[in-house]
């Protein structure tokens, strides 16, 4: 259940940024959830439901969104994608699951094996966007 | 979009009553060792510590405590490795074990916010943070993301490395970090100068912890730590400026 400290996260966050907007104004939040830190989709959305019951936006409909990871090498230039990352066990993808930075451990560029790279895409868990009632009323 | 970590770091360490950074600009002065004893002496005295460390390319902590990286325990986050009764402690090292952790700057930021944002401390009297050499993200990060953080500075009595550290307190100054005392390691008879440099700042001399040629020996073992003479020299360290 470490996805519930990431969740409690998201809506802290919504509540941030709703500010001194009315609560009933949040229509929807759209979540990205990338694919390096493998979060359990299911447990991250039970855990949204959870800590919501208790939040005066409990009616805004939350998206997640799996975005995919790639990596960019600062060697070779070459960009890949996870699933052409081979090798990783399971206790490092956990290891990468709790601490996506673990990744620069075990993760080599396919290429030239360099361990010089960024994650350019799809490394942890971010709010996209949030959705506010267009009919006024939210200032 | 939005980065929703930083805004759950002030709930996770709600619970926790006094927090400090243990840094120095120079490396190899002993933040490491120190941050390592002070949490054992607190723990000593019966108080519940949390140590935190942020070297992440060079984090050691667990090997001064003896605690085998694995991965942590899950409980709506991760949880503190278990040192002691009333000691637990968060490593990079858990997660990349003795592989080189080459991370860019943004990287770092990245790291030090995912721990700060999932680490479940709980109630603790205290969190140590054990810092990397030099003045770069990781200060700037905590500073941000920590309000109310002490800073205790460790330096040798050498010119090598006070030189340096007094960049570091002048940054501290600068910044408005309160720095809680100087540390002078590795002290034989000779820990003016540390003295001095905190003299020149206006900021608490905490103490020397002395030199201990046996020192190296007791690394590893909790048990011989606390009883180190240089636990002794730094808990009249901490004593002296109101920890």
């Amino acid at each position: 259940m470490h996805e519930w400290a990431l969740a409690e996260a998201v809506i802290e966050a919504t509540a941030a940024a709703l500010g001194d907007r009315s609560p009933s104004c949040l229509r929807g939040v759209t979540v990205k959830l990338g694919e390096l830190q493998a979060i359990d989709h299911e447990i991250f959305s039970f855990a949204l439901d959870t800590l919501l019951q208790d939040r005066p936006f409990r009616a805004a409909v939350y998206r997640l969104e799996k975005e995919p990871a790639s990596f960019r090498c600062g060697a070779c230039a070459r960009e890949w994608s996870l699933a052409e990352t081979a090798g990783l066990g399971d206790e490092t993808r956990e290891a990468i699951h709790f601490l996506p930075e673990a990744a620069h451990a075990f993760v080599r560029c396919p290429s030239c094996g360099s361990p010089d790279y960024r994650v350019t895409a799809g490394r942890g868990v971010h709010i996209e966007s949030l959705t506010l009632d267009a009919a006024g009323s939210c200032a | 979009m939005i980065d929703p970590r930083s805004s759950v770091v002030r709930r996770r360490l709600a619970g926790i009553g006094r927090i400090a950074a243990f840094c120095s600009a120079k490396g190899g002065v002993g933040k490491t060792l120190c941050t390592a004893l002070a949490g054992l002496v607190l723990a000593g005295r019966g108080r519940s510590v949390g140590i935190l460390d942020l070297d992440l390319q060079g984090s050691s902590t667990h090997l001064f405590l003896g605690v085998p990286p694995r991965l942590p325990r899950e409980e709506k986050g991760i949880l503190p490795l278990p040192v002691t009764a009333r000691l637990g402690l968060m490593s990079a090292a858990v997660f990349a074990g003795n592989r080189a952790l080459a991370l860019r700057g943004p990287e770092v930021s990245d790291a030090i916010l995912e721990l700060l944002a999932v680490t479940q401390w709980g109630g603790k009297d205290f969190l140590l943070i054990d810092m990397p050499p030099g003045i770069g993200e990781e200060v700037m990060d905590l500073a941000r993301l920590v309000p109310g953080m002490e800073a205790f500075v460790v330096s040798t009595p050498s010119m090598a490395s006070t030189a340096v550290v007094e960049r570091l307190l002048g940054f501290l100054v600068e910044m408005r970090l309160p720095v809680a005392g100087v540390i002078a390691n590795m002290a034989r008879a000779d820990a003016a100068p540390v003295r001095e440099l905190a003299a020149r700042f206006t900021v608490p001399f905490a103490g020397e912890v002395a030199w201990e040629p046996d020192l190296e020996r007791a690394l590893g073992s909790p048990q011989l730590l606390a009883g180190s003479r240089a636990a002794a020299s730094l808990a009249a360290a901490l004593e002296e400026v109101g920890w």
